[in-house]
C-alpha cells in the first residue's frame, strides 16, 4: 500500500505546469487542478496534517488503489489550488478532494457514499486504477 | 361577572322550586349541573344519588342514606313519585310523560310504561357513559403525570452523565445541546416504536407492495431524521455524541464513532434476511465489505487525530501552553467531521439496503433492526434494575437474583411478545 511521496507530487505538478504551455506562476489555478487531476487515474488533493485526508488515503489504499496525492501545504501554489478547489466544491473545506479518471468525485462524504452505493469500484476500474 | 351572577341566580331559583331534601340540598353543591336536567331532578333523585356517590365520593351517600332508600321505594310508578316527591307540586315530573309522547303512542298508561323503560335505559346508558368517561380521563391524567415524570427523570439522568466528566457543569447547562438532543432522541424512540407497530401490522395484513413501500420508505425517512438531529447536535456537543451518552448502556458497549457500526448491523441482518436472490446476496456482501473498508478508513483517520491531539497536549511547555491549548482546540473541532462522516456512512448503508431488497424484504429487515435495538435497550433497563446486593450476600442469593432476572425478563417478553415478530 503505497501512495506518491511529496517529492514525486512536486515533480508531477512542476511537469504539469511546464507541459501546460504557460509559466507555472501565471497558470489559472482551475486549469492546474484539472491538469493535475488528469495526470493520474486517482488524484487526491490533501493537506499533510489533515486527518480526514489521512482517512480518504487509507480508504483507497485499503481497496488496493494507488492514488496520486498532492499535499497542498507542501506545494508552493497550494493556496491558490486550495481556493480553486473550495470553489469547485461549492464552499466548505477544500481538502480532501478526489478526482478519478480526471473527473471530480468530491469530498469525503461523496466518496464514501459512492463506495457504499457501489459506484466507486466501477469508476476505479474504468479509470484503470483497479483490476479484477 | 354579571353574567355569572345571573346564571347562579337562575339556577338557585330552580333549585329552590324543587323539593328541598338532603339530596336536593347536596345538588346545590354542584351548580354546574346543566339546566336541561333540572326538570328531571325529582324523578332521578335516586339514580342521582348513585351517580353522586361515584362522582363526588362519600359525602353524598353518608349525608342522606334514609331519604335515598325512600326514593328508591317510590321510584317505579310515576303517580306515586308525583305524590311523594313533589310536595310543592312542581310541574316537571308530570310534564315528562307528556313531553316524551312519541308518534304512534296511544293511551297514557302504555306510554308511561314505554317511556319509563326508555327513561330508565337512558339513565343507565348515561350513567355508564359518565363512568367510562371518568375512568378514561383518570387514565389520561395519570399517564400525563407519569410522562412528565419520565421526561424529568430522563433529563436528570442524562445531565448526570454530563456531570461525570468531573467538569463543573452547572444546572444552567440542562438546556445544552446534549440535553436537547436527548429529548429529541427520546421522541424519536417513541416514533420508532410507532413505526415498528406499523411495520408489524402491515406485514401481517399482507398489504400490497405499493402500500408497504410507503411504510418502508417512511422508516428510512425516520432514520434520516435522527441523522439530521445528530448532525445538529454534533455542532454543539460532539463529546455527548461520540461518547454515546445519549444511547443506552448496552448500545454504548458496541458504539463506534458515536453510533452503531454499519458492518455489524449487516452481519446481524444477513442471517435474518433469507431468502435472497443470488444478486441480492452479492449486493449485501458487497455492502458489508464496502462498509468495513469505509469504517476502517474513518477509524484510522480518527486515530491520527487522537495521536495528534495527544502530541499537542503532551508537548506543551510552560511558555507555550496557551498556544498549544489553542492548537488542541482546533484539532478537537475535527471530531465533528468524523461523527458526521460516520453518520453519513450509516445513512448510506441503510439507503443501499433499501435499494437491494424488495419492498417486503425491506419491511421485514427494518422490523428486525428496530426490534434488535429495542432488545438492546430492554437489556440495558433490566441490567440497571437488577438487585445489587450480590456482592454482600452469598451464593444462595445470587440464585435468587438470577431467578428474579428471569422473571423480569419473562415479564418484559410477555409485555413485548408482539414485538418478537414471526417472519
Amino acid at each position: 500500500m503505497q501512495y506518491q511521496s511529496e517529492a514525486q507530487s512536486y515533480y508531477s505538478s512542476a511537469a504539469a505546469a511546464v507541459g501546460g504551455g504557460g509559466g507555472a506562476a501565471t497558470a489559472d489555478p482551475y486549469e492546474s487542478v484539472l491538469r493535475l487531476a488528469s495526470g493520474s487515474a486517482v488524484v487526491i488533493f490533501s493537506v499533510s496534517t489533515c486527518c480526514m485526508c489521512h482517512a480518504v488515503k487509507r480508504l483507497f489504499c485499503g481497496m488496493g488503489v494507488n492514488p496520486t496525492v498532492y499535499e497542498l501545504d507542501q506545494d508552493p501554489r497550494g493556496d491558490e489550488i486550495e481556493l480553486a478547489l473550495s470553489r469547485m466544491l461549492g464552499g466548505g473545506s477544500a481538502v480532501p478532494v478526489v478526482f478519478i479518471g480526471g473527473k471530480l468525485v468530491g469530498a469525503m462524504e461523496r466518496v464514501m457514499a459512492s463506495h457504499i452505493n457501489g459506484t466507486l469500484v466501477p469508476l476505479l476500474k474504468e479509470a484503470g486504477a483497479l483490476w479484477l | 361577572m354579571d353574567i355569572n351572577n345571573k346564571d347562579l341566580h337562575k339556577k338557585g331559583a330552580l333549585y329552590s322550586s324543587s323539593a328541598v331534601r338532603p339530596t336536593a340540598a347536596t345538588l346545590d353543591m354542584f351548580p354546574s349541573w346543566p339546566l336541561r336536567f333540572q326538570h328531571l331532578t325529582s324523578t332521578r333523585i335516586s339514580s342521582i344519588g348513585e351517580e353522586e356517590s361515584t362522582d363526588s365520593g362519600s359525602a353524598v351517600n353518608t349525608a342522606s342514606p334514609s331519604s335515598y332508600s325512600d326514593h328508591r321505594l317510590r321510584r317505579p310508578p310515576p303517580p306515586q313519585m308525583d305524590a311523594g316527591i313533589s310536595a310543592d307540586g312542581s310541574q316537571p315530573p308530570k310534564q315528562i310523560p307528556e313531553k316524551r309522547r312519541g308518534p304512534g303512542s296511544n293511551s297514557d298508561k302504555v306510554l308511561d310504561a314505554k317511556t319509563m323503560r326508555r327513561l330508565a335505559q337512558n339513565r343507565e346508558a348515561a350513567r355508564k357513559s359518565r363512568l367510562r368517561k371518568k375512568a378514561y380521563v383518570q387514565q389520561l391524567e395519570s399517564s400525563r403525570i407519569r410522562l412528565s415524570q419520565l421526561e424529568q427523570d430522563l433529563l436528570r439522568a442524562r445531565s448526570q452523565g454530563l456531570f461525570l466528566g468531573g467538569v463543573g457543569v452547572t444546572g444552567a447547562n440542562i438546556s445544552s445541546g446534549g440535553a436537547i438532543f436527548d429529548m429529541e432522541y427520546a421522541r424519536w424512540l417513541d416514533d420508532d416504536h410507532r413505526h415498528m407497530s406499523e411495520l408489524r401490522a402491515a406485514l401481517q395484513a399482507h398489504l400490497s407492495d405499493s402500500d408497504l413501500r410507503v411504510i418502508a420508505d417512511g422508516y428510512i425517512a425516520h432514520y434520516d431524521e435522527i441523522f439530521r438531529l445528530k448532525g445538529v447536535a454534533a455542532k454543539t456537543d460532539v463529546f455527548h455524541l461520540i461518547t454515546g451518552m445519549w444511547a443506552s448502556p448496552a448500545e454504548r458497549c458496541f458504539l463506534w464513532m458515536g453510533g452503531f457500526r454499519p458492518s455489524d448491523l449487516i452481519k446481524m441482518l444477513i442471517a435474518q434476511l433469507d431468502p435472497l436472490t443470488e444478486q441480492q446476496i452479492m449486493g449485501i456482501y458487497g455492502l458489508q465489505q464496502s462498509s468495513q473498508q469505509a469504517e476502517e478508513a474513518l477509524t484510522q483517520g480518527l486515530e491520527q487525530l487522537q495521536q495528534s491531539l495527544i502530541d499537542t497536549i503532551a508537548n506543551s511547555s510552560i511558555d507555550d501552553s496557551m498556544h498549544h491549548m489553542a492548537l488542541a482546540l482546533g484539532k478537537l473541532a475535527n471530531l465533528e467531521g468524523f461523527v458526521r462522516q460516520a453518520d453519513n456512512l450509516r445513512q448510506q448503508m441503510l439507503h443501499q439496503l433499501r435499494r437491494i431488497l424488495t419492498v417486503r424484504q425491506a419491511a421485514r429487515c427494518f422490523l428486525v433492526i428496530g426490534e434488535y435495538y429495542g432488545r438492546l435497550r430492554a437489556l440495558s433497563s433490566l441490567w440497571a434494575s437488577r438487585p445489587r446486593d450480590q456482592a454482600m450476600m452469598g451464593d444462595e442469593n445470587s440464585c435468587q437474583t438470577s431467578t428474579d432476572l428471569q422473571m423480569a425478563q419473562q415479564q418484559q417478553q410477555q409485555s413485548s411478545r408482539s414485538h418478537f415478530s414471526n417472519f
